[in-house]
C-alpha cells in the first residue's frame, strides 16, 4: 500500500486505458470467471438466514436471522469437528512442510544428476493418486493382515496384529502419514526450485572458509529459502481449515468417528444427508470467515517479524 | 516492490474466493433426457442403493427395448449413502427420469421433487392392477397424493418363498455337517458351536485361515451388529423399535436385558478372538471379498445384502464343495422363546419405490414402460432370461436349468452384457402369469432344489427342510403396523423424535463396537447407557407410538366398512 506523498498517485484516464488495452482485455476473462464462478454463488449464503427448503426456493423460505447459527454453536458434535479440523489441518501443514523441506535439501545435496531425476519423478507420482486410492492403498497396508502388521509381528515388535483403525489416538497421524506420503514429491519441486536459485558462489566462498556440508545448509541453504518457506506458510494458513474430506470421509468408521470428522464431513451429513442445507451453509460461512482471518492473522505476523508477506 | 505487491495480492484474492467458493456445492446432475433413437426412448435412472451396472450393449435390454419401445440407462449408489446422494440431486436441483431414493425418499418428496402418480395410473393396466385399491390408499402421502411405486414383495397368485430374504444368524454348511446337524437355538449354542468347530479345523482345506465370526459395521449395514437384541427376545422385524405383540407398545431393544446379554457374549467372543477383530473397521467391499472366500464360519446379516455376490463367487471358484454356503439358524436368546426371524406373505414397504421426477419430460412415456415392464414376457425376460439360451422349457411348459447355464448366468461379466433384469422397476414375484412357472428361477421348486449346492441340499435334508425358509420357520404378519422402519425411515430432524433418532444412530456406531471391545465389559455398557441417555431416546419412541396407533386405527376402519 503505498503511503501518501510516496508516490504520486496516477489518475486512471481513457489515455492509460487505451495504452493498457490488451491487457485489460486479457484479464477481463478471469474477472468474468471470477464473478460467475466466486461471487455469483455466493448470494447462496443467504440461505444460512433462514429454514431453506428446496420446494418453497429462495424466496419464499421463512427468514429466521442467525437461528442456525446458535444451532450450530450449541450442537457438541460441531465444536467438535472443528477440533477435529483444526488439528489435523495443523499436523498436516507442519508435517508436510518440514517433510517437503527436509526432502529438498536432501535431494539437492545428491551428487548424480541421473539419480536426483530419478528419486525427484518417482517421488512426485503419488500426487497423481486420487485420494479412493491412497487410502485403499493405506486401508489395505494398515489391515490386520497387511504388510505393516506382518513386518511388525515378523520383527517382534508386536505380539498380534494391531488393528489401527479402530483406535482413536492413530487416527490423526495416520491421516498426516498419507498426506506426508502423498504430496512431499511435489510440495518439494517449489523448494528445489527456489535452492537452484541460491547463488553458487556462497557455496563455494563458504567451503574455502572451511564450511562442512552440514553448515553450508544451515548458513546458506536455509536462509535462502527461507522467504519462500514463508510465503507458503502464509498462503497454506488459509487453507488448515481445508483439512480434508475425502481421506477422513473414506478412512473413518463408527470407532474413531469422534476424532475422525471434519467441518466438511459435518455439512455433508447435516446439510445435504439430513436436507438441512441452511445448516450446512452457516457452517461453511463459518468456515470462510475463520479461514480468512487467519490468512490476515498470519500476514500480520509475518509484517512484523519483517519477513515476507502476502499483501 | 509495487508490481509484487500487486501480484501477492491477486494471488490471495484468488485463494480467499477458492476459500468462500468452497461452500457453494453445486453438482452435475444426471441430465434427464428422454431423446429418440431409432424410435427408442432412452430414460435415466437413478437407484439410491448400490446396484450393478450393465453394459450399453446389453443383449437382453435390447430385446426389452424392442419389446417395449424404451430402454433405461440405470446408474447405482457408488461410496455414498442414500441419504447424501439424493441431498446432492436436490441441492443441484436436476433428476434423472426414475429415481429410487430409498433412504432418501421422503426428502425427495419434501423437495417436491416427484410427480404425483395418482392422475395416470388408471390408464395403465398393468400398474394398476399391481395393487389392491387398499393397498394404493396405504401409499397416498400427506398430501392425498401417490408418488411411488414399491417393487418389491408383491407376489403374484400366491407366496413362493424358498429363500429366507432376511436377517438372521448364518452359519456355513460345512460347520453343521462337522457337528453332525446339532439342533441349534440359541446364541450360546451357536457360539459354543462356532468355538468347537474352530478349535478343530482353524484353517480351510487349503491351509487359509477361517474367520470364526464376523461383523458388518460399515455406515447404514450396522444392522448386523446393533438389531439383533430384537430378534433374540422373539420380536418380527420393525426394524428401529420393538412394538410389543400385545400391548401394541413401541418399546426401545437398545437397552433390554437381552441386549445386554447379546453384547456380552459378543465381548467375551472378541477376548477370545472368535469375532473377527477387523469387524468394526472393515468396508461392505472387504466384507464381502472375506465371505467370498470362505474363510467366514457366521455373522449375521440379511440375505440380500451378501448372497448374490457371495453365492455367485462361490460357485465360481468351487467352494460350494467344500460347505461353504450359508444357511440360517432360528436363533433366540434362550431356549422356549419363539423366533420370528422370518415373516411370510407380502409386506408393502410404503416408504420408498420407483418414482417419476419433475425433470421427466415425457411422464406417459415413462409409465408405459413401467406398464410393459409388467406383462408376462417382460418379467419372464428380466428374471428368467432369453429362452434356449438362460433357461429351457421342458414338454410340461416348465423352465428348467442345466447346471452348464446356472454357472454361465452366475459369471459377472455375462450378467452385464447379457441379462437386464431391470431389478429397481416394480416387478411381480410369486407366480409367473403363464400359471405354470415361479416368476423367477430361484422361487421355482424344482429349479431352486436342483440349484441348490449339494452341500446345501443334504443340510437341509438333514434338518427335514425343502427350502431356507422352513430352517428358520415361518411367521404370519403380526399386525397392521408392520413393519414400522417403513415410518422410522421417513423421520427428519425437523421433528425432536427424528433428531433424536439419528443421534441414536450415531452414537450406536461408536459405542457399541467399543463396548464389543472393552477391556471391561460392565464399565464399557454403563458408559454406554449413559451416552445413550443423552440422545433423548424417549422423544423417538413418543412419535413412533401414535404411528403405530394411526395404523392400526385405518386397519379397523377399512376392516369395518
Amino acid at each position: 500500500m503505498a503511503s501518501i506523498g510516496k508516490v504520486k498517485k496516477e489518475r486512471i484516464n481513457w489515455k492509460e486505458i487505451k495504452k493498457q488495452k490488451v491487457l485489460l482485455l486479457l484479464s477481463a476473462g478471469y474477472v468474468i470467471y471470477g464473478f460467475i464462478f466466486c461471487y455469483l454463488p455466493l448470494a447462496g449464503w443467504l440461505m444460512a438466514f433462514e429454514n431453506y427448503k428446496p420446494k418453497a426456493g429462495f424466496f419464499h423460505s421463512e427468514f429466521i436471522g442467525l437461528g442456525k447459527f446458535r444451532q450450530l454453536f450449541l450442537d457438541d458434535g460441531f465444536i467438535r469437528v472443528i477440533r477435529n479440523t483444526l488439528a489435523m489441518g495443523v499436523i498436516n501443514l507442519v508435517t508436510t512442510m518440514v517433510a517437503a523441506i527436509v526432502f529438498a535439501i536432501l535431494l539437492n545435496e545428491v551428487k548424480s544428476q541421473g539419480g536426483k531425476k530419478v528419486v525427484q519423478t518417482i517421488s512426485y507420482l503419488p500426487h497423481f493418486l486420487s485420494w479412493i486410492i491412497v487410502t485403499g492403498i493405506l486401508h489395505d497396508a494398515l489391515s490386520g493382515t497387511g504388510i505393516v502388521n506382518d513386518l511388525l509381528v515378523r520383527f517382534h515388535l508386536l505380539m498380534e496384529p494391531l488393528n489401527f483403525f479402530a483406535y482413536p489416538k492413530y487416527f490423526w497421524w495416520i491421516v498426516a502419514f498419507a498426506n506426508v506420503w502423498k504430496e512431499t514429491g511435489w510440495n518439494a519441486i517449489i523448494y528445489l526450485a527456489s535452492i537452484t536459485a541460491i547463488d553458487t558462489a556462497l557455496y563455494e566462498a563458504a567451503a574455502i572458509d572451511g564450511a562442512g556440508r552440514w553448515a553450508r545448509i544451515k548458513y546458506i541453504t536455509l536462509p535462502g529459502i527461507k522467504p519462500t518457506i514463508i510465503i507458503l506458510l502464509l498462503m497454506n494458513a488459509g487453507n488448515v481449515l481445508n483439512a480434508g474430506f475425502e481421506v477422513q470421509y473414506l478412512l473413518g468408521n463408527g470407532l474413531v468417528q469422534s476424532v475422525s470428522q471434519t467441518i466438511d464431513i459435518y455439512v455433508l451429513k447435516w446439510g445435504i444427508s439430513q436436507g438441512d442445507y441452511s445448516l450446512g451453509t452457516a457452517a461453511g460461512i463459518f468456515k470462510s470467515v475463520v479461514s480468512i482471518t487467519i490468512i490476515l492473522i498470519a500476514n500480520e505476523m509475518a509484517k512484523r517479524a519483517g519477513e515476507e508477506r502476502l499483501f | 516492490m509495487r508490481r509484487k505487491q500487486i501480484t501477492a495480492l491477486l494471488v490471495t484474492g484468488a485463494m480467499v474466493l477458492g476459500t468462500i467458493s468452497g461452500c457453494s456445492k453445486g453438482t452435475a446432475a444426471t441430465g434427464a433426457s428422454s431423446k429418440e433413437d431409432g424410435g427408442i426412448k432412452e430414460f435415466t435412472a437413478f437407484f439410491a442403493v448400490p446396484g450393478d451396472e450393465i453394459n450399453d450393449d446389453n443383449e437382453i435390454q435390447q430385446h426389452l427395448a424392442e419389446l417395449t419401445g424404451a430402454k433405461v440407462k440405470e446408474t447405482w449408489l457408488t461410496g455414498q449413502t442414500a441419504e447424501e446422494a439424493v441431498g446432492t440431486l436436490i441441492a443441484g436441483g436436476e433428476y434423472p427420469d426414475f429415481i429410487c431414493g430409498s433412504d432418501g425418499t421422503s426428502q425427495l418428496y419434501d423437495a417436491g421433487a416427484l410427480v404425483a402418480l395418482d392422475d395416470y395410473i388408471d390408464d395403465y393396466p398393468n400398474i394398476k392392477n399391481f395393487f389392491t385399491k387398499l393397498e394404493w390408499e396405504q401409499l397416498r402421502q400427506a398430501d392425498g397424493h401417490i408418488y411411488w411405486i414399491p417393487q418389491f414383495n408383491n407376489s403374484y397368485e400366491k407366496d413362493m418363498q424358498t429363500t429366507h430374504n432376511d436377517e438372521a444368524f448364518w452359519i456355513q454348511t460345512r460347520v453343521l455337517k462337522w457337528a453332525g446337524y446339532p439342533k441349534i437355538t440359541t446364541m450360546d449354542e451357536y457360539f459354543d458351536l462356532i468355538e468347537r468347530y474352530q478349535e478343530a479345523n482353524p484353517t480351510m482345506e487349503d491351509g487359509t485361515k477361517n474367520i470364526p465370526y464376523t461383523i458388518l459395521c460399515d455406515d447404514w449395514r450396522y444392522f448386523c451388529l446393533e438389531n439383533a437384541p430384537l430378534f433374540l427376545d422373539g420380536y418380527p422385524n420393525d426394524g428401529s423399535c420393538i412394538v410389543d405383540l400385545d400391548t401394541k407398545k413401541v418399546k426401545d431393544y437398545n437397552t433390554t436385558p437381552t441386549a445386554k446379554r447379546y453384547f456380552q457374549k459378543l465381548n467375551e467372543e472378541f477376548k477370545k478372538g472368535i469375532v473377527d477383530p477387523e469387524s468394526f473397521t472393515q468396508i461392505y467391499d472387504e466384507y464381502i471379498t472375506k465371505l467370498s472366500t470362505g474363510r467366514v464360519l457366521g455373522m449375521i446379516d440379511q440375505w440380500w445384502d451378501f448372497y448374490v455376490h457371495v453365492n455367485d463367487a462361490l460357485k465360481q471358484q468351487g467352494l460350494e464343495d467344500q460347505g461353504c454356503n450359508y444357511v440360517p439358524l432360528p436363533i433366540t436368546i434362550d431356549k422356549g422363546v419363539k423366533n420370528r426371524w422370518h415373516t411370510s406373505g407380502d409386506t408393502l414397504n410404503v416408504g420408498s419405490g420407483l418414482s417419476i421426477t419433475v425433470s421427466c419430460k415425457d411422464v406417459r412415456g415413462a409409465l408405459k414402460f413401467v406398464d410393459d415392464l409388467l406383462s408376462e414376457e417382460a418379467i419372464t425376460l428380466r428374471n428368467w432370461g432369453e429362452k434356449d439360451v438362460d433357461y429351457l422349457v421342458d414338454q410340461d411348459g416348465l423352465f428348467y436349468r442345466t447346471p452348464e447355464i446356472r454357472m454361465k448366468v452366475s459369471n459377472t461379466a455375462y450378467k452385464a452384457s447379457h441379462l437386464c433384469p431391470y431389478s429397481y422397476f416394480p416387478v411381480w414375484t410369486g407366480m409367473s402369469q403363464d400359471g405354470i412357472n415361479a416368476a423367477k428361477p430361484e422361487l421355482q421348486p424344482n429349479e431352486f432344489l436342483d440349484s441348490l449346492p449339494t452341500n446345501v441340499q443334504e443340510c437341509l435334508e438333514a434338518y427335514g427342510c425343502k427350502t431356507y425358509v422352513e430352517m428358520v420357520g415361518e411367521n404370519e404378519i403380526p399386525g397392521p403396523w408392520y413393519p414400522i422402519y417403513t415410518f422410522v425411515g421417513t423421520m427428519t430432524t425437523a421433528t425432536p423424535g427424528g433428531t433424536a433418532w439419528i443421534k441414536m444412530r450415531e452414537l450406536k456406531h461408536e459405542y457399541l463396537p467399543k463396548v464389543v471391545m472393552a477391556p471391561d465389559f460392565e464399565a464399557g455398557w454403563d458408559e454406554y447407557l449413559s451416552a445413550y441417555e443423552t440422545c433423548n431416546p424417549q422423544a423417538f419412541l413418543d412419535e413412533v407410538q401414535p404411528e403405530v396407533d394411526r395404523r392400526i386405527k385405518i386397519a379397523e376402519e377399512a376392516a369395518a366398512n
